[in-house]
Formats: C-alpha cells, structure tokens, sequence
C-alpha cells in the first residue's frame, strides 16, 4: 500500500505517474529518441516532429488519387520543387492525420497561386505568413474549430495544416532561417495561421463563393499576411463608428511602402452581424473602407513616406499636403471573412503581403 | 525491425547541381563595355549609376548601358541574360539589400558568368549568408562578390557616391582577376 501524495504535491514518478488507459505496448523512449533524430537531421521547425514511416505517410497518400511523383509546386529561384509524396512526409511529420492531407495538398496549391509566395516571399524580411481560410463542410468532417479563438490554438487541424506548409517550405525548398530565409524579425505565429471561417454565424457567404466557388463547397484560400492588428469596438451602436475605427487601422502609415496597401478583414460575427443588421453588404463595407481607409500626403511625410505618393519615382512634392491618399481601390485588396465567437466585439485586420490572388481552391480537386 | 524514418527534404532524388562555369577575366576593364542591372531597390539606381560614372571615367570602360530589373525578388529571364550578355562585356548587379533581391543578385550573377559575362555582384553586409548559399545552390560554392554596409536605402546622395567609390576596386578586382587556382 502506498501513501497517497499530500495535497499540491506531483505524484511521484513512476506507475502511479501513468495515464489510465494507456496501451501498454506504447515505448516513449523510443519516440523521444526518434524525435531527438529529426531534430538531428534539420527537420524540424523548432517543435517536436511526429517521425514520419512508410506506413503512415501511405495512409496520407491513400487520401488521394494523385500520382506521389507528380510535382505540386517549384520555386524556381532555388532549384526545388514538392512532390505529393514530400507534401505527405511533411504534413505526417508536422502531426496532421492522414484524412487531412486534401486539405493540405489545397492550402498548398492556394498558396502557391500567390505571386508573392511564388516570387521570393518565403526569403523575404518580412517573414511573411500563410493565412489560410477553410470554408465548407470539411470544417466539421475535419473538427477544425470555427469559433472562438480562431487564430489561437487547441485544434489539430487548424494548427497542424499550416505547419505542414511551413516544414514544405524548409524541407522540400530548402528555405532555412539566416540562410535563404532573411526575416528581420517575422510573424508572429508563422505557419501556425489557418482559420475556419464562421459561416454558421456569418450574415453573408464564405470568402469561397467571393472567390467563385459555389457556396457550400469545401474549398482552401490563402494569402500571405505580414502581420495583424485587433479593433476592438463593442460599445457603440453605429456602424459608421465601427467602420471608421477599421480604417484607422487600416490606413495606418505603419505598413505602407507602396502606393496601395491591401488588407484582410477578419470580422468578429458581432461587428459582421452589426454591418449586415444596417442593410450592408460585403461589397458595401468593403467599399466604405476603400473610400476611407489612408493617410493624408502630409501625414505621409511627416513619416519620411512621401514616396509612397509617387512610387516608383521619389516624391517631388506635388501632391498638396492635405490631399487624401487612400490605400486601398478595388475589392480583390480587402476580402472579407467572418471568424470567431459571438463573445466580443473585436475584428482583425491582417496585412496581406504583395496582393491575393483571388482565388479559392476546391478540396476535392486534390482527393 | 523498426520502420525507417524517411527523408522529408527528396535529397535523394535531386541529382548535385552541375558546377557553373566563370568567365575569363580580361587585364583590365579599358576598352569594355560595362552593362549595369539596376535592381531598383531604393538607392540601387543611384549607386550603380555612380559605378558606372567610376568605370567609365577613370578605369578606362568604353561605355555603360543599364537596364532595369524586371522583379528584383528572383533572378532575371534567361531572354534578358541574352540579350545583355550579348551587348557588353562586363556586368555589375545589385544592390542586394534584402532576403530575396540578394538572392537573386547572386543567381544573376552566377548566371552572366556561365554566359561568358565577367559579373560583380554588390550586396549588403547583412545578407552575405544568403548570397552565398544562392551561389552554392546554382553550382558557383565560393562565388565571389563585393559587399557595401547595411543599409544603403537611407543613404543620402553623397553617401551614395561614397559607398560606390569605396567598392570600386572591389568591383574592378571582381571584373579583372582570375580566381586563386585559375
């Protein structure tokens, strides 16, 4: 008979230590010194691996018809691509389950439509991030979390997809940090951004259908994001109020190098709800925010970004001081999606790198 | 007998890259015609141009043309290779000042030499790593090429002048001498 540890203390190392229902043939020590491999090897982003096998990484490629040795994706500047075979490797190792791998295989075929990933995005100083949307029913056949906390962690899916597409970017195009890879000091969070949008609690449709893929279809969007900036807004009433709080940030000097500066929307379901109760639509609150999100040229520069009015010229000083310049022109510069719980009155707004493509890639295009 | 772990980087199927030529180097830079490929970071232009204006009037350089890099975030088409390698017998590219643009200033550079084109490449010092493991990665290890302190953009126009007067004999050096071994 053994005593039972005193309140507040561990319990002592040993039997007692081990978790109820635990398979007896599981061999930790084995694990931890295949992980301490991958480690070894320069696999790893810095976080633990799941040690990927021959069997697992068939159970990945038997989620799709596609050929292992079909290339999905080059980089040419750096002589490497990824193979649908590598693409499994490193979707095993970054801990996603085999019934993801479409998903990823999606994300990863979005991403590489951005011209910015394409060209030299992932060397960049930036250090800019993949955000990725999900839309449709793999949401809930995949148990990706779609309300609060969106961008936070606790769901496999959502953290582990985006960290495949991260260890792709280091293993299969050799895109290693303080060599090739140049960030000055990065995004928080890089390759751990993938976001299930709240259609359920959404007023409009899935940044999918924007995209042109019907509504209801499961489809993957992305865009690289050079970071995020909450509004935080719950105590008025008017939506103008709201409106002209986002295009503070939007239109802040901060993030503004060249002439147009685009943007992701990610409202919370209270400020999309508020938007929608006042009869707009996507379309109108984006084009409210086109009309009023900047900075004066004399704003400019004050900030030494008087050349953003004249890019690529030097600014010569023509444009009056108090003329408006705004940052954003057309729809494709600011999608609008819908994401978190109905709990506050906080929306994002995160800064896309170069520009999105526009584009939405069905999943079952990659079963 | 354990499953093997495998391999999540394809180095097995990626065959080692052939090692890319280098030009020969002529004695000296008279009589040459020196193209400059302005990459368009902020002070790039400016700064070459001033390399140039070295070249031509106090190294004896016949003539220098420039051209203007269509993305300076990867390397430049083979077509403008082309048609530049054919047009002057020397290149000096840059300035690469960022994580991308130093990376394709290298690859450019590497790319003129295997034309036959003598190339000095011009990055800031804080992207020598990436330089280097560009040229590695286009079959140049070792590649050669001249560095300017970080950062040039904030550079005033006399700094600039400065800079590209300091570099020079490193251009000339790059543009001029066979490599050791050679």
């Amino acid at each position: 008979m053994t005593e039972a540890a005193p309140a507040g203390q561990a319990a002592p190392v040993g039997q007692a230590g081990a978790v109820a229902g635990q398979a007896p043939e599981l061999d930790p020590d084995g694990a931890q010194a295949a992980i301490e491999f991958c480690f070894e090897q320069g696999w790893s982003d810095g976080l633990p691996l799941v040690p990927a096998s021959q069997p697992l990484v068939e159970a990945f490629l038997a989620t799709t018809g596609r050929d292992p040795q079909q290339v999905i994706g080059a980089l040419e500047q750096v002589g490497r691509d990824c193979t649908v075979y590598l693409a499994a490797v490193n979707a095993a190792m970054a801990g996603c389950r085999p019934e993801y791998f479409p998903v990823v295989l999606a994300a990863f075929d979005a991403l590489m439509r951005e011209r910015a990933a394409r060209g030299g995005g992932f060397q960049s100083t930036s250090g800019p991030a993949p955000l990725i949307i999900v839309n449709g029913p793999v949401r809930r056949e995949l148990g990706f979390n779609t309300g609060g906390g969106s961008f936070g962690p606790g769901f496999r899916p959502n953290m582990t997809i985006p960290r495949a597409i991260g260890l792709i970017v280091r293993n299969a195009f050799g895109i290693h940090p303080h060599v090739l890879e140049q960030a000055t000091q990065g995004v928080p969070g890089r390759w751990l951004i993938c976001v299930a949008e709240n259609e359920e609690e959404s007023p409009w449709g899935p940044l999918a259908a924007d995209a042109g893929v019907g509504d209801g279809v499961s489809a993957v969007s992305c865009t690289l994001t050079r970071t995020m900036e909450f509004i935080d807004n719950r105590h008025t009433p008017n939506p103008e109020d709201v409106l002209r709080d986002i295009a503070d940030s939007v239109g802040r000097l901060g993030p503004q190098i060249f002439p147009q500066t685009p943007v992701a929307l990610v409202l919370c379901p209270e400020h999309a709800q508020m938007f929608a109760d006042a009869g707009m639509s996507k379309a109108d609150v984006q084009d409210w925010l086109i009309g009023h999100s900047g900075r004066t040229a004399g704003e400019l520069r004050r900030a030494g970004k008087g050349g953003v009015l004249h890019f690529p010229g030097p600014d010569d000083g023509s444009v009056p001081a108090q003329e408006f310049h705004r940052v954003l022109s057309e729809h494709r510069q600011i999608p609008v999606i819908v994401a978190g719980a109905r709990t506050a009155a906080i929306s994002m707004v995160a800064r896309i790198f170069g520009e999105w493509s526009g584009q939405a890639v069905p999943v079952d295009e990659w079963r | 007998m354990p499953n093997a772990i495998l391999d999540p980087t394809g180095a097995t199927r990626r065959a080692s890259k052939p090692a890319a030529a280098r030009a020969a180097r002529r004695p000296s830079l008279a009589g040459a015609r020196v193209g400059l490929l302005i990459n368009t970071k902020q002070n790039a232009r400016p700064f070459l141009l001033e390399v140039g204006r070295l070249l031509h009037e106090e190294h004896g350089a016949a003539s220098v043309t420039q051209r203007t890099k269509l993305n300076f975030a990867v390397p430049e088409p083979g077509e403008v290779v082309k048609e530049m390698a054919a047009a002057v017998d020397v290149i000096v590219t840059g300035v690469g000042d960022c994580g991308s643009c130093s990376a394709a200033a290298a690859a450019d550079g590497v790319v003129f030499e295997a034309a036959g084109v003598p190339a000095a490449v011009i990055v800031t010092d804080s992207f020598r790593a990436t330089a280097t493991a560009m040229a590695s990665l286009r079959g140049a290890p070792g590649y050669q090429y001249a560095t300017t302190a970080h950062p040039v953009a904030v550079l005033t126009e006399e700094q600039v002048r400065e800079r590209a007067a300091a570099v020079i004999g490193d251009v000339i050096a790059l543009l001029t001498e066979p490599e050791p071994g050679e």
